[in-house]
């Protein structure tokens, strides 16, 4: 009997307890977001970008950051197999290149009706939208946009006796035998390696007037070279103006191995003359302040059509328990306080521009911007780097690299299941 | 009294020998109880962590396994296969692995050798040698392939600048990064790397061929060749079989040496089937690939090891019988 009462105060007093913390408000429970991202905390985005999210917390109590930082070399792997490995981050920094993949595996909600009920969406130029959206749904939030223009070394022209930079491709091969004889120094600049190689592929395709895949009717993508003579003419050209780069000394003899980390350095410390690059090269001029002195910042060369590199890059949310506080992270950081502390020079914001050359200098190029297509680019970016080096380092014919990259983004299509029919 | 005791102590004795020995049978019984508990956890570590994950291989190289695609599943019957047969990369990445399997090992067992005959004599220092010599195997591989990358660098490396320095180069040459000295130089730094296990294997072995027979030899006036060649060598054969197959598995299977230094690169130069299969599961996420072709190497690799070690020892041993039948 006594055993009885007792068992029964214990249930009594169990119940309590649980109904008293069923009582207590869900939101009460801090969220702690896990936040990857690449930036390098030494470097001015960093630091004004971790004070941003400490005054984050400070306006949403309810809401941790726990911030990762993860080079964008390794941040692809970790983000594919997190995802597979159901650990994904709740919100991280990504290249638009994988966008394809992600929302392919399906790790990506539909953000588009936060974003239509946002302020911040009307603030947002369109094309960055456009560039992370899949068939109508957006599927990522723009991060920071970096256009690409051609950075010049004035002092090297001057001193070749060129009087503006180039304007199209045949202005720059005529201008670096000048810039080569009267300074020693290569004209240009080019990554033969690593995740910036096939982006300024893209960007001379683009400036000659072809495109790496094409949506088909089927709702799938499809590299048309082969079946359209005038195409492969246009992006045989275009590995026609690589090897040219190259027999005419344009570009340094070590650039078909360069990243862009050597790209970016070369040219800071004054190594060659252009660059088409971005304008996160302004923590360069801090660190070369003399070699960076003489900068000047114009629309990059084309061909027949103007066109540069339009790196839109994301803040990808993931799908899973705190979708909803990473989406008001994300908002924050599109917001007009966080872009002018932190990107006021590469601002997917319209309100948001900054002053002088690092600012306007690339937004004003946005309307010409060109991005990949969105399908699962891994294979695709390898095939585009190995075009590059099969002309460059086995000197093969343009015409034979484009029919092979064409076959390979083909083939790379096929393997994901994103080939379109002709 | 005396005897007495002596006859109850040797009663006691047959007694507990009795009962010993009727206990016997039963500790005999028990024992494959015992080996069992000794043996099972260890035999489910075993099925755990390499039967299972080879097995696993085996059934993804027969299925679609896309990291990116999660709607390509099921059987795949060959499909791995010819996705790998189809790949412009594959035979090169072969004949890439074979040559930089082979010149390695051969490098190193040179090298190795050579090094280790230097230092078994008497010379002033020789323990410092011996101590210096080892210090690249000490060396974790990512360091010493980023330490190999930076005095190779074109544009700041000490070696351009030394070899330019004293006139052996004119300019500055990009070692990693052209087609036709990538893979050549990557083997290089990995003989660097490895050749003193060798050295201090051939040593132990070395101090261990007793020194009567190089006497002996001496004194009926052979030379010093001669007795490396007929009494150094064959007392180093034991050591040179179990280097070299333990070398030829680990080095055809490396990984880690390439990626840091080339990435496989340029253009493929240097990427071997290792490389090539992380690739596959790692740049493109076609799993089932990767698993196709490192099931391929893997039996590769057993088959070969199979014929050395019943094919090629079995005619060794045979001739060995022979011989000695012979003497007898």
């Amino acid at each position: 009997m006594k055993a009885r009462r007792y068992r029964c105060h214990l249930a009594a007093a169990f119940l309590f307890i649980a109904g008293g913390f069923a009582s207590v408000p869900a939101h009460a429970a801090p969220v702690t977001l896990n936040f990857w991202a690449a930036w390098d905390p030494t470097k001015s985005d960093g630091i004004d970008g971790m004070k941003q999210i400490a005054l984050f917390e400070q306006s949403h109590p309810d809401i941790k950051v726990n911030v990762q930082v993860i080079a964008f070399d390794a941040l692809h792997d970790k983000l594919i197999t997190s995802v597979v490995g159901g650990d994904a981050p709740d919100i991280s920094w990504g290249l638009v290149e994988w966008l394809g993949e992600l929302n392919r595996m399906g790790a990506l909600p539909d953000l588009s009706a936060q974003m239509s009920a946002a302020p911040e969406g009307k603030a947002l130029y369109p094309n960055a939208l456009a560039a992370l959206t899949i068939d109508g749904k957006l599927r990522a939030v723009p991060n920071y946009i970096g256009l690409r223009a051609l950075l010049v070394h004035t002092d090297m022209l001057k001193k070749a006796g060129i009087a503006a930079p180039p304007k199209t491709w045949a202005e720059l091969l005529a201008d670096a035998p000048k810039i080569k004889a009267a300074t020693g120094k290569p004209a240009f600049g080019i990554a033969g390696t690593g995740v910036r190689t096939p982006q300024e592929l893209v960007m001379f395709l683009a400036q000659n007037g072809v495109k790496i895949a094409v949506p088909t009717k089927d709702g799938k993508f499809r590299n048309d070279w082969a079946d359209n003579p005038a195409e492969i003419k246009r992006a045989a050209e275009v590995f026609a103006f690589y090897q040219s780069l190259a027999t005419t000394g344009a570009i340094d003899p070590a650039a078909a191995g360069w990243g862009y980390d050597e790209e970016d350095s070369e040219f800071a410390q004054g190594r060659y003359a252009m660059v088409v690059d971005g304008s996160w090269m302004s923590e360069r001029v801090a660190q070369n302040p003399k070699e960076m002195a003489d900068l000047d910042i114009v629309p990059p060369p084309y061909n027949t059509t103007p066109a540069t590199f339009f790196e839109v890059n994301p803040f990808y949310i993931f799908k899973g328990p705190h979708e909803a506080a990473a989406w008001q992270l994300a908002q924050f950081m599109i917001g007009r306080e966080y872009q002018g502390a932190v990107d006021r020079d590469r601002s997917p914001r319209m309100d948001v521009t900054g002053d002088g050359i690092w600012g306007k200098s690339f937004t004003v190029l946005t309307p010409i911007g060109v991005v990949f297509p969105p399908v699962p680019l891994g294979s695709i970016t390898q095939s585009m780097e190995d075009s590059v080096g099969r002309v460059l380092l086995k000197h093969q014919k343009p015409d034979v690299v484009a029919a092979w990259l064409g076959h390979a983004v083909n083939k790379a299509l096929r393997q994901s299941g994103q080939l379109g029919s002709p | 009294m005396g005897a007495v005791q002596s006859i109850a102590r040797g009663q006691g004795i047959a007694q507990r020998a009795k009962t010993a020995l009727a206990k016997t049978p039963r500790r005999r019984r028990r024992l494959p109880l015992i080996a069992w508990v000794f043996l099972v956890p260890v035999a489910l570590l075993l099925l755990a962590l390499v039967a299972y994950p080879l097995l696993n291989v085996v059934w993804e190289s027969v299925h679609y396994v896309n990291l990116t695609n999660p709607t390509a599943t099921g059987f795949s019957g060959f499909d791995n296969f010819e996705t790998v047969f189809e790949d412009d990369n594959l035979l090169p990445a072969l004949w890439n692995t074979v040559l930089w399997t082979v010149f390695s090992v051969g490098g190193e067992y040179v090298l190795g050798l050579a090094s280790a005959l230097a230092l078994v004599g008497p010379i002033r220092g020789g323990a410092i040698f011996r101590a210096c010599i080892i210090i690249p195997w000490l060396i974790p591989i990512v360091v010493a392939g980023l330490d190999w990358s930076w005095i190779l660098a074109p544009d700041y490396g000490v070696l351009n600048l030394w070899l330019v320095h004293i006139g052996l180069l004119a300019h500055p040459v990009d070692w990693l990064g052209q087609l036709n000295t990538a893979l050549p130089t990557v083997t290089l730094a990995n003989v660097w790397r490895t050749f003193p296990f060798y050295t201090i294997s051939f040593l132990a072995a070395l101090q261990a061929v007793p020194p009567e027979l190089h006497e002996a030899a001496a004194l009926d006036g052979a030379p010093a060749w001669k007795r490396f060649w007929h009494i150094s060598l064959p007392h180093l054969r034991p050591v040179t079989l179990t280097l070299v197959t333990l070398h030829v598995i680990w080095t055809a299977v490396n990984f880690d040496f390439i990626w840091v230094m080339t990435e496989g690169g340029p253009l493929n130069a240097s990427t071997t089937l290792p490389i090539l299969i992380y690739r596959y599961a790692l740049q493109n996420f076609d799993v089932g690939a990767a698993c196709a072709l490192a099931g391929m190497m893997m039996s590769a690799m057993a088959t070969m090891f199979f014929l050395y070690r019943y094919g090629f020892m079995g005619l060794v041993r045979a001739r060995v019988r022979r011989l000695n039948a012979g003497d007898a």
